[in-house]
């Protein structure tokens, strides 16, 4: 299809402007984001993105434990609450290999009907509640997608206020922001959870990180 | 206008059932999209930046495209070109049955609809699943869609039911959305795995990494983009954008003009195939750079279209889009960005209607989150309509007999004179419901009555008594 290609581009071929001059216009763009950010989350980020999450818009549950140590007996607890089978597949990430899982059933490949999953995010956006998940060997992109319901830990010092902090500059073949559990609006416009991605999402924030700065957009006050 | 516009807008206004239907989505969506706005006090500010960001892009378009391409093949990436609906169509058949592909799963993508892959894959013997909830829902009905973010806006919850309870094997209870929607998560679970090919749009392609972003509520773009060998993306040559931080910008413009939510449950970039230590993830990854009339709109001053970001606000917004519903529209994109759209997909002697179908009031202009002048871009298309000869003689007729008398004072006051008081007489109440010669308008909706006296009669009358 090279001939497309080249028709393609006669057509858009113009008076040239040089690259440097391009990509200072751009830069000069994203110099105007700051005052254009919705400045109505203020506190830690960490905070704030406990906050968000458990808003009716969002819909999906929090809670915070001290370590990850205690991740297991928070899980056990989920299940118990939703009289769920002690049986979850575990995200194949080290940090929770390493977890003890006494009483829970682990696996580590994730099925297409699986009941619950627990998995840990590369991070947290407070501005929106969003998870970040990056793919890899260690973090399945369907982990975010199959299960009915999605267990995932959060360390606190992972969470930054806006969705430009999270932006890799060599990101993974997959960048998952995740903000609450699936739904849809496509029945009259009204949104209903629970559709092809999970239908439940339950955060675990792990630590707290109260020395972060405050979420706030960057203005003069 | 032509008999297949009138006559299919007619059909719709005569459908008490699809003005429910409409009333229901469009009603809940300018209520959440308002308060969405109204908690962001910055919104202006925002829409500036977004309309001067598609601005940059589409100016420098060419620079962006080479930018793109380079990044997406050293991610691992194919790209390939179409200037024409048909070239982007026989590629992607061409790399299914290269794939050895019998079916393909896909997430709902406008431009997808605008190059006709629906028909294409099927004409290939290609079966198709259809994920996106409303896509699935038009697909068993064997219909089009009729909004861009919701296609199945035609149809009311309960029409829904039936056609579940119909197609489904399921024996689900289908009485509320939530019913519906866990009918037809079970009833597309397996598809989703057991498909050769996934086929998603764009809402951004990002220049700067070569990755491609998509939005959804659902999670069935990752569904159908993830456990397939192939993932294929079709998309527009406007979705580029210089970096992801550019991405975000506009995304916080898009789902709020859209859903009124904040963001998609998923907001996803995907870049390149599976890496070495994958566990998921397709082994090819095309895309697929369509033209198919853009750099026309470019050079034919239509540019300030391709800032579009198909967020459907200008339609849920529309005072005719409300009446007539979507399909009426004939083309893919209905309403004001379709209106501006369709006559150079369609030609403008097929399609010069759609401009005409339009009040200017200037909501959808308003509403736009990246400011695009839809109404001044509609009357452009009504000038060059005029210009091409392809209004109606009977059109052109009572515009020349209406020019003869306006431009001839006396006359026309005399005409005035004479037809105020007649319209009266058919008035009730301020209103008039049934008019010889005004059935078109009266059909639908009243007419206001109008004064005893014009305003010119009314004028010479104040100034002879402001003389006294």
């Amino acid at each position: 299809m090279t001939d497309a290609r080249a028709a393609i581009l006669a057509r858009l071929a113009g008076h040239r402007t040089d690259q440097a001059t391009i990509a200072a216009q751009a830069a000069a763009l994203l110099d105007r984001v700051g005052p254009t950010r919705p400045d109505r989350v203020r506190g830690a980020p960490d905070a704030v993105f406990l906050q968000r999450l458990a808003s009716p818009a969002i819909g999906a549950t929090g809670e915070r434990i001290a370590t990850l140590a205690e991740l297991p007996e928070a899980v056990s607890r989920y299940l118990a609450a939703h009289a769920l089978p002690p049986l979850v597949a575990v995200q194949p990430h080290p940090e929770l290999a390493g977890l003890a899982w006494a009483g829970i059933a682990t696996h580590a490949d994730i099925t297409p009907d699986e009941a619950v999953a627990v998995g840990l995010a590369h991070g947290g956006i407070a501005e929106t509640a969003s998870l970040v998940f990056h793919s890899g060997a260690h973090s399945p992109t369907l982990f975010a997608f199959l299960p009915m319901h999605h267990i995932v830990a959060l360390h606190a010092h992972s969470v930054r206020p806006w969705l430009e902090d999270h932006i890799a500059a060599d990101p993974p073949r997959n960048v998952n922001l995740v903000t609450g559990p699936s739904g849809t609006t496509d029945i009259e416009g009204t949104l209903v959870r629970g559709a092809h991605g999970p239908g439940h999402l339950h955060v675990v924030m792990i630590g707290s990180n109260n020395d972060a700065d405050p979420v706030a957009a960057t203005r003069p006050a | 206008m032509s008999a297949d516009f009138t006559a299919r807008a007619g059909a719709a206004l005569a459908d008490p059932t699809l003005k429910i239907a409409i009333d229901r989505t469009t009603i809940t969506a300018r209520t959440k999209r308002a308060s969405a706005i109204a908690a962001w006090p910055e919104f202006p500010l925002a829409r500036a930046l977004g309309r001067d960001i598609k601005d940059h892009v589409i100016a420098h378009l060419d620079h962006y495209l080479l930018e793109f391409e380079a990044n997406a093949i050293a991610s691992g990436a194919r790209v390939h070109w179409a200037e024409t609906a048909q070239q982007a169509c026989d590629i992607t058949v061409a790399l299914c049955r290269a794939a050895d592909a019998r079916s393909v799963t896909r997430s709902k993508s406008m431009l997808g609809e605008e190059i006709g892959l629906p028909h294409a894959l099927a004409q290939a013997g290609i079966e198709r699943v259809e994920t996106d909830l409303a896509e699935h829902i038009i697909q068993l009905a064997g219909e089009r869609p009729s909004h861009i973010i919701w296609p199945a806006l035609h149809k009311t919850r309960e029409q829904v039911g039936e056609l579940f309870a119909r197609e489904h094997h399921g024996a689900l209870p289908l009485d509320t959305a939530e019913q519906m929607m866990a009918s037809a998560r079970r009833e597309l679970r397996e598809k989703f795995l057991a498909a050769d090919v996934g086929i998603s749009g764009a809402n951004f392609l990002i220049a700067d990494t070569g990755a491609v972003c998509t939005v959804t509520n659902e999670g069935n773009a990752e569904l159908t983009t993830t456990p397939p060998r192939l993932h294929i993306v079709t998309a527009g040559i406007e979705k580029l954008v210089p970096s992801t931080a550019h991405a975000m910008s506009l995304l916080r413009l898009l789902v709020r003009s859209a859903t009124g939510a904040e963001l998609t449950q998923y907001t996803s970039f995907h870049r390149g195939p599976r890496r070495p230590g994958d566990t998921d993830g397709p082994t090819e990854f095309h895309i697929i750079l369509v033209d198919n009339g853009r750099t026309r709109m470019r050079a034919e001053g239509l540019a300030e279209m391709l800032r579009c970001l198909r967020c459907g606000a200008c339609l849920n917004h529309c005072v005719v889009f409300r009446q007539i519903g979507g399909h009426a529209y004939g083309g893919t994109y209905p309403g004001p960005m379709g209106a501006v759209i369709t006559p150079i997909l369609d030609g403008l002697a097929a399609s010069h209607d759609l401009p005409n179908a339009c009040t200017l009031n200037g909501q959808c202009q308003e509403v736009c989150p990246v400011a695009i002048p839809l109404p001044t871009l509609l009357r452009g298309w009504r000038d060059r309509s005029w210009r091409e000869g392809l209004e109606p003689a009977s059109l052109r007729g009572s515009l020349a007999l209406w020019r003869f008398v306006a431009r001839r004072p006396a006359l026309y006051r005399a005409a005035t004179a004479l037809a105020l008081p007649m319209m009266r007489l058919f008035a009730r109440r301020g209103w008039i419901s049934a008019m010889p010669l005004a059935g078109g308008w009266t059909r639908h909706r009243d007419l206001p009555a109008p004064p005893a006296r014009g305003f010119m009669a009314q004028y010479a009358a104040r100034q002879k008594a402001a003389r006294r």
